[in-house]
């Protein structure tokens, strides 16, 4: 679209109050508008989707008072003067696939996040389906990288110790009269994305296998080849797998500003002192614009989308075994995603998430509307479903672009930069693929000053803490006979032992807190939420670290469970 | 006439009292420990309580505590004043008094566990 | 294989009673208890007012556990602690094979019949729709109790405690006592959930306001809790636009219902019944399924624990008494008046049809009648000068002095005067 068009386009709907440069091969889009809403619109309306010609949004909002971005309490220097070859800002899917992958290299990595804990935003709050690809249009880089990041899935979680489940995708129909049509865009899908497992199949063969699904759906298409996997789990086990094979990872550390010469990041500042990076990796979700103005390069915009997610009993799980979504013909702009029922690795169901534009990239307090909406639609897929079942919601922010597409490429400025930013759905289908090219990238850029030896000691495999509860009782003897501990039961929900938890603490990216033994052996997931477990799982926590309980924390430092004794 | 609620039971019986002459008359109650009840709480309301100490053990860091006998209402807190700064470092049995005589009221504090004695392998 | 005649899980004030009277009736017993110490919720419990109805005493939870304890111990009837129930299947004889795991190992055993007592679990935040972040600081009043009775921390310097279930009116006393500040119990419904002489000793006694018809929409904070959102509600309990106010504090505390767990139980394929979300018993306690009681919380929640003991007695006497015989069960129904009534069922040919059953109103009533009714006729009939929801009521009926068959309708209803 030319500006001109842009501009008249602008001009109709908001008068002289927004309008669009180019400026550095960007669209500027510039002015001055009272609602987000509109700064979405105005923005969008410049946008291209798929293009490489970004939009940058400098649209005034007076409705957007954005807190600055939270930083985490902990000063010190203990990174100061550190001088890796590849610096990796943000500890999501992107970023500690990146760093697995480049552990295969002889090459000084760190990694930096400024939470408590790895996939604390996005990566640890969406819903944990492996997309098939089928509905993304040709061109864009999403689905240049979904069939591969499908197909590495099997390997990968078996190297990395992660259960994942190829349960396969239902997109439901309620319309018969539609299906010569959908049968049509599911050959030409085929025919030119060799997405070979897809098929159309008929109402009733879409309720032998799911018989709680609605009984109004006609037919449905079916994707065998989607799967969930536990997205946490996966990047806790990426980042483990990158730290056994030499990488440094340093949560609590944000990055605040850069100092860039000759189009060059020269250092970096963090909370924890100032590292001289030869390259960095924008990783950092939906603060990738703001490390990309950091680093004089920012020419994309992100414009946040908060998604909920709710978790029901297991109970529930027993509903239906497959992730199931509908497709209805009408879209309505506030909640453009459709989202849908997973039943997770976990057997829990998973049921979301909504997508509402939001200008706060941080906020992920979750809204009673937000489950009221999702529900509303997937009773539609299952009218099973009820709220009863819910056991607990999240937010997450999705981090698009106005293009709506991924940004993998080499900073456009800085030489030393590559982005790995605007990643959203499928994001986390794609990062195993996105993460072998851009360590690729990384490579080749260090190699022109250096050679890049291949690390000879590199192993893929990783070995996650035993699940107990997974195995033969003849299994799970022994194990108890090696340590007791296994045999001492603290999450009466989730079967979670003292020595998973121990096992937890032990393992290689050790984060002491409540919520960080939650993520990674489960205490705390199921039904009671908590209740009864969380006490003496503090306990075990406290006599590990030898402290006292007031000093165990539910995940920040700030965030104290108790206030210490009461005599 | 006050209207009270009797705390005696779990019954919880709404009682009216009438004041004539120093002496009180009660209505509503169901039983003589209500009407008790009822006038000591019009001349001098008793209660009891239930709190922790500290312990010097390490598997047991606080022993659930009572008064032995009501206290009245307006000593509670001069009497957890005290709770709180005892601890426990032998192994106490249920019932063993853990303040004798608190601040002269005629009732002890006395431990209502015997966790500290079987913790130790009975 | 160790066998047994009856297995009892749950080693808190029904499981204790069980195994007790399971013993002395004769049963080879084992008692298994997923914690460290038998005494179940009552170890943290340290409040006085147990045992007034079975002792005529007030003693506190932990008093009133270990009389049960040492009578436990003092009958040598053997207990696995720190020892968890991962699965239950039927065996080929009709018994059961339960599987054990401890620091010793994976242990199946055998045994003819069960008692599950396994307690009931809190409502959580999320299962009341409150939203928001998810600082800490956000604590059933279970948890809260567990980390100050047991643990000896103070969960909260300034808090707001939502509901007004008797565990909610103990805890703000509690914290109270050590020194926290309770700035007030908020109730969604329009009448207070706990015991009345609570809300008189816990609220009123230290001047803690309790708001009924208000409930917390959101909590605030994004490391620990700094506020939450109240609001008031309409008469179906949803938040009134308009009405919410901020207030600071640092903790919420849930006193927001119990809920059986009957998780081994539904494994087994036991009938719940929805209104007690306990199964579905006849008078021996038995459930749907044969060889299998239940008691205590884990059978509906009981406002009283000497309540619990008399039902794990009844579970523990019937189990070890079970013989195999047939049952011809009727059911026990309860009109809408009533909330529930327990047991559900009774069995025509059970030797004793001595039945203590519990019930509770469904509304708060003042001078009413119930009446059992058989085929619509009233055949039984008590006077109450008030009933109250959350006061759990006990009968005795000997259903031998009535002409029942399998044909019979037996119903309880209330009958409230006209004004």
């Amino acid at each position: 679209m030319s500006l001109v068009r842009i501009n008249k386009k602008l001009h109709a709907r908001y008068g002289g109050a927004v309008r669009a440069v180019l400026h550095d091969g960007c669209i500027v889009v510039q002015g001055h508008l009272h609602k987000w809403e509109d700064v979405v619109e105005a923005c969008q309306t410049a946008a291209t989707k798929y293009s490489t010609t970004h939009v940058v949004n400098d649209i005034v909002c007076d409705e957007a008072k954005e807190k600055p971005m939270r930083l985490p309490s902990l000063r010190d220097k203990v990174l100061d003067g550190r001088k890796p070859d590849v610096l990796v800002i943000g500890g999501g899917i992107s970023g500690v696939s990146i760093a697995r992958e480049l552990s295969k290299w002889k090459l000084d990595i760190l990694l930096v996040d400024k939470e408590p804990d790895l996939a604390l935003q996005a990566s640890g709050r969406n819903d944990g389906e492996v997309h098939p690809g089928i509905d993304l249009s040709k061109g864009s880089l999403k689905h240049h990288y979904i069939r591969k990041g499908n197909e590495m899935y099997t390997q990968v979680c078996k190297e990395l110790d992660v259960p994942f489940q190829r349960v396969g995708q239902y997109v439901c129909f309620n319309k018969g009269y539609l299906k010569p049509l959908v049968a049509l865009y599911c050959l030409w899908r085929k025919k030119h994305d060799g997405i070979s497992d897809t098929k159309l199949i008929s109402g009733e063969e879409l309720h032998r296998a799911e018989p709680n699904f609605g009984a109004e759906f006609k037919f449905a298409i079916s994707n065998p080849s989607s799967g969930c996997v536990c997205p946490y789990g996966l990047t806790i086990a990426y980042a483990e797998n990158a730290v056994q094979n030499g990488a440094e990872v340093a949560l609590n550390t944000a990055v605040v500003s850069m100092q860039v010469e000759n189009g060059e990041i020269q250092s970096v500042e963090t909370n924890r002192g100032t590292v001289y990076p030869k390259l960095v990796i924008n990783a950092a979700g939906v603060f990738a614009e703001d490390i990309a103005k950091m680093a004089n390069d920012r020419f994309f915009s992100i414009h946040p989308r908060r998604g909920t997610n709710s978790i029901l009993d297991k109970k529930a799980g027993a509903f239906m075994h497959s992730i199931a979504s509908i497709k209805e013909i009408t879209r309505s702009k506030t909640h453009s995603k459709g989202g849908g029922i997973l039943h997770t690795v976990h057997d829990n169901l998973l049921v979301g998430p909504d997508a509402v534009e939001t200008y706060e990239k941080e906020n992920v307090a979750t809204r009673r509307e937000s489950i009221e909406h999702v529900f509303a639609k997937q009773k539609k897929t299952m009218p099973r479903l009820s709220e009863r079942d819910i056991i607990t919601y999240f937010t997450g922010v999705r981090a698009p672009t106005f293009e709506e597409d991924f940004i993998i490429e080499h900073g456009r400025k800085t030489k030393n930069l590559i982005h790995c930013a605007g990643i959203q759905s499928p994001g986390l289908t794609t990062a195993p693929a996105v993460a072998i090219d851009i360590a690729k990238m990384a490579v080749e850029m260090l190699e022109k000053e250096k050679a890049v030896e291949p690390n000879a000691d590199f192993s893929p495999i990783r070995h996650g803490v035993p699940v107990l509860r997974e195995m033969s009782d003849e299994q799970r003897a022994e194990m108890i006979r090696k340590n007791p501990d296994y045999g001492i039961m603290v999450c009466r929900c989730e079967e979670v032992s003292k020595g998973e938890i121990l096992d937890a603490l032990r393992s290689p990216i050790c984060v002491p807190t409540v919520d960080g033994v939650k993520k990674r052996v489960r205490p705390g997931m199921g039904r009671c939420q908590g209740g009864f477990c969380s006490p003496p799982v503090m306990q075990i926590i406290a006599e590990f670290l030898g402290v006292p309980l007031s000093e165990v924390k539910k995940s920040s430092a700030e965030s104290a469970i108790t206030f210490g004794r009461t005599k | 006439m006050t209207q009270l609620i009797c705390i005696v039971c779990p019954r919880g019986c709404t009682m009216h009292i009438e004041e004539k002459d120093g002496a009180y008359s009660v209505t509503g109650n169901a039983c003589k420990r209500g009407e008790r009840f009822a006038v000591s709480e019009m001349t001098a309301p008793m209660r009891t309580i239930c709190s922790t100490v500290r312990t010097a053990f390490p598997e047991a860091p606080v022993l659930p505590v009572r008064v032995s006998a009501d206290i009245p209402k307006d000593r509670i807190f001069d009497v957890m004043q005290e709770i709180n700064h005892v601890v426990v470092n032998t192994r106490v049995r249920r019932g063993d008094a853990v303040i004798q005589n608190v601040l002269g009221l005629g009732v002890d504090v006395i431990a209502t566990s015997d966790m500290l004695y079987t913790s130790e392998g009975r | 294989m160790r066998t047994f005649d009856t297995v009892v899980i749950g080693g808190g004030p029904a499981g204790l009673a069980a195994a007790t009277a399971a013993h002395e009736n004769g049963a080879k017993t084992l008692l298994v208890e997923r914690e460290a110490r038998l005494g179940g919720i009552l170890k943290q419990c340290i409040h006085d007012g147990f045992g007034l109805v079975r002792f005529q005493e007030k003693l506190s939870g932990p008093e009133y556990a270990e009389r049960f304890i040492d009578a436990f111990h003092a009958a040598g009837i053997p207990a696995m602690t720190l020892t968890f129930v991962t699965r239950i299947v039927p065996a080929h004889n009709g018994g059961f094979h339960v599987t054990l795991v401890s620091r010793d190992g994976v242990e199946t055993v055998e045994t003819k019949t069960l008692v599950l007592s396994t307690g009931c679990r809190e409502r959580t935040a999320k299962q009341v729709s409150i939203h928001g972040t998810r600082p800490s600081g956000v604590f059933t009043a279970g948890t809260a109790q567990h980390l100050t009775n047991l643990l000896g921390e103070l969960p909260t310097r300034k808090c707001v405690i939502l509901g007004s279930g008797d565990i909610g009116l103990i805890m703000a006393r509690r914290l109270t006592l050590e020194g926290a500040k309770v700035l007030g119990v908020y109730e969604a419904k329009p009448t207070p959930s706990g015991l009345t002489r609570n809300i008189h000793q816990c609220l009123h006694d230290y001047d803690i306001p309790l708001y009924l018809s208000h409930t917390v929409t959101r909590v605030f904070g994004d490391d620990r809790l700094t506020a939450v959102e109240i609001a008031e509600v309409d008469d179906k309990m949803q938040p009134l636009p308009g009405t919410e106010q901020i207030v600071e504090c640092d903790a919420l505390i849930l006193s927001v219902g119990l809920i059986p767990e009957n998780e081994l139980a539904e494994s087994l394929g036991v009938e719940i019944d929805p209104k007690t979300k306990g199964p579905l018993c006849n008078g021996q306690l038995m459930t749907s399924v044969d060889g299998v009681f239940s008691c205590g919380n884990a059978l509906h929640v009981n406002d009283l624990v000497d309540y619990v003991s008399e039902s794990g007695e009844c579970a523990g006497k019937n189990a070890a008494l079970y013989a195999g015989k047939k049952r011809r069960e009727i059911p026990i129904n309860a009109s809408k008046m009533l909330s529930y009534i327990v047991p559900q069922r009774l069995d025509l040919d059970a030797d004793n049809r001595e039945t203590v059953l519990y019930f509770r109103s469904r509304d708060i009533q003042n001078g009413c009648t119930l009446k059992m009714l058989v085929n619509g006729e009233a055949v039984f009939t008590k006077k109450y000068p008030f009933l109250r929801p959350p006061e759990m009521e006990r009968l005795t009926i000997d259903f031998s002095k009535y002409p029942l068959d399998a044909a019979s309708k037996v119903e309880f209803d209330i009958e409230v005067k006209a004004k």
